[in-house]
């Protein structure tokens, strides 16, 4: 009864704290690799069981997601794990017709994999993941600066499409009105005020994405090109308007 | 459409899409700055989904509240209201309150009989025909009613379209129930009451004919002119003299030859002496319009002061010793 109270305890304060979250995956690890077991009839192996990592984020969505009202907390995880398990096995038969790159040619102990030209340039491909990944820690530092993390972006992040074209709209804006990034840049401040007169999108849309108008301003600040390359139809919308 | 890896946790990675949009998804090994084609997105927390289903459920909630405060609201203007009264006068009489079904939802005792007549009966719920008969019964049962007797019922309702009704239904039913033994009268309250108050006003009005006469009236006949003072305990208000009288006395109109009935100050012209000084009245030809009732000008101020037949005013008033 006691470690019940705990856990749910655990799991309130997992809701608000990213390192409180990665703390209690770890610890109900056991309870994880346990729960995809059961489903996959055998122990999972860590860094090549996809279904492991299913499991994990089922976990993660179930701390988010959890009330007590739901009863007791590893049950719901349970219950989480295996509906998300089923998901993806069900996603995956799709597949099933494809052949693997891993699949014996018969010859010489060699793969599929093996046999095929391979157009990739794995040494640049490196470099341009070493680049992209130093933009992303800066941004990151960045974002840390005015108390923002990409997790918390990620569950900030607008979910309808029509909120998602209005902060397009400011951010159009803002790029107009390079003052107001530099502005931004120096208070540490979102300036949704002027945004909001500006772009007519209304304040209270701001206010809700805050975290996410803040990460997009960021993005659209001096550096940050890759990230920038890959966000290639983010003003595709608004440039036509 | 790719994804770029932001951020690597051990239970979920953060990526950004082509289109500015953040999401967690399960951690395929991926590693930061990764592009990446078919993740495995987590998908939106089932609690924000239980708040639609909350919402919907509370909008039901809501719309079902209003029906049953609707339907409750009805029922009760329907069925528990009153909306039409029926009065069953034997001697005893009884108010029957009526909804709009024609359902007893009331009943009161109009007078002592009545309530006696309703003690220990409960004729709620119940047709008014039914209860009308009950109480024929328990009337009868209890001595105030005897054969060839007569029952009248005075129904208060709405519109005349309904007395007709319940008129029709209750002799029906109350005849067939008698069997003829007893007289059955239905009347309209509402014109009964009208001609009562008709007739009333119309005795009123006689009553204030016969008071006014063309020719000047003595002072007494002038109830306009009254002013307010106790009156004695025989006295009728509409004709009592403007001041004070003693107890059985006829002050005013009789000085010296004192009236017959002492209670009834009519317009009979006064038969007095010949003493009153009319050019000094509020009557007769020097009648300047004006009453004057303390001008000590008036008759009665010279009155005596003693009991010599003649009125004593100063037994009256606030400094009435009641001798």
């Amino acid at each position: 009864m006691n470690d019940e109270h705990k856990i749910v305890q655990q799991v309130y304060a997992a809701k608000n704290d990213i390192q409180a979250a990665d703390h209690l995956i770890g610890t109900y690890m056991p309870f994880i690799k346990a729960e995809t077991a059961k489903f996959l009839k055998r122990p999972p192996i860590e860094g090549h069981d996809d279904e492991l990592s299913i499991s994990m984020i089922a976990f993660h969505e179930a701390i988010g997601s959890y009330s007590r009202t739901r009863g007791a907390f590893l049950k719901y995880a349970s219950m989480l794990i295996k509906s998300r398990l089923i998901d993806y096995s069900r996603k995956e038969q799709r597949h099933r017709h494809v052949i693997s790159l891993s699949t014996p040619t018969g010859e010489e102990d060699t793969t599929l994999e093996e046999t095929l030209a391979d157009g990739q340039d794995y040494q640049e491909n490196a470099a341009s993941r070493d680049a992209t990944r130093t933009e992303i820690e800066e941004l990151s530092r960045q974002m840390q600066e005015f108390g923002v993390s990409l997790s918390d972006v990620a569950d900030n992040c607008p979910k309808q499409q029509r909120t998602l074209e209005a902060c397009k709209r400011a951010l159009q804006y803002a790029k107009e009105n390079p003052e107001l990034l530099d502005e931004m840049l120096q208070t540490k401040r979102l300036p949704i005020g002027r945004l909001a007169s500006g772009s007519g999108v209304e304040r209270k849309t701001l206010e809700r994405h805050r975290k996410y108008m803040v990460a997009l301003l960021l993005i659209y600040t001096n550096g940050y090109e890759i990230i920038r390359g890959h966000l290639k139809q983010v003003m595709k919308g608004v440039a036509a308007r | 459409m790719s994804y770029l890896v932001m951020e690597c946790h051990p239970g979920y990675v953060v990526l950004l899409d082509e289109e500015g949009r953040f999401f967690k998804a399960a951690n395929l090994r991926y590693e930061t700055g990764q592009t990446v084609y078919e993740p495995v997105l987590m998908k939106e927390s089932p609690g924000k989904q239980k708040y639609t289903i909350r919402w919907i459920s509370s909008g039901i909630a809501a719309v079902a509240v209003c029906f049953l405060l609707f339907w409750g609201v009805s029922y009760y203007q329907s069925y528990m209201r009153p909306y039409s009264r029926i009065y069953l006068t034997i001697n005893p009489q009884v108010q029957l309150d009526l909804n709009r079904q024609g359902t007893v939802v009331g009943l009161a005792g109009v007078n002592e009989d009545g309530q006696r007549l309703l003690e220990g009966y409960d004729g709620k719920g119940k047709n008014k025909v039914t209860v009308s008969n009950e109480l024929i019964d328990r009337a009868i049962e209890m001595g105030f009613l005897s054969e060839g007797g007569q029952v009248s019922f005075s129904i208060d309702s709405p519109d005349e379209a309904l007395f007709q009704e319940y008129g029709a239904e209750l002799r029906v039913g109350v005849a067939e129930h008698l069997d003829g033994r007893i007289t059955i009268e239905i009347v309209n309250h509402k014109s009964m009451q009208r001609e009562e108050s008709m007739e009333d006003s119309s005795s009123l009005e006689e009553s204030q004919s016969e008071q006014t006469p063309s020719a000047p009236l003595p002072e007494e006949s002038q109830p306009e002119q009254t002013p307010s003072a106790p009156l004695p305990e025989e006295s009728q208000p509409e004709q009592t003299p403007s001041a004070p009288l003693p107890e059985e006395s006829q002050p005013e109109q009789t000085p010296s030859a004192p009236l017959p009935e002492p209670s009834q100050p009519t317009v009979t012209p006064p038969a007095s002496s010949g003493s009153s000084n009319y050019g000094n009245t509020d009557y007769g030809l020097d009648n300047d319009g004006v009453t004057d009732y303390n001008n000590g000008n008036t008759d009665y101020d010279d009155a005596p002061d003693s009991d010599d037949g003649g009125s004593n005013y100063s037994d009256y008033g606030d400094d009435d010793d009641d001798d």
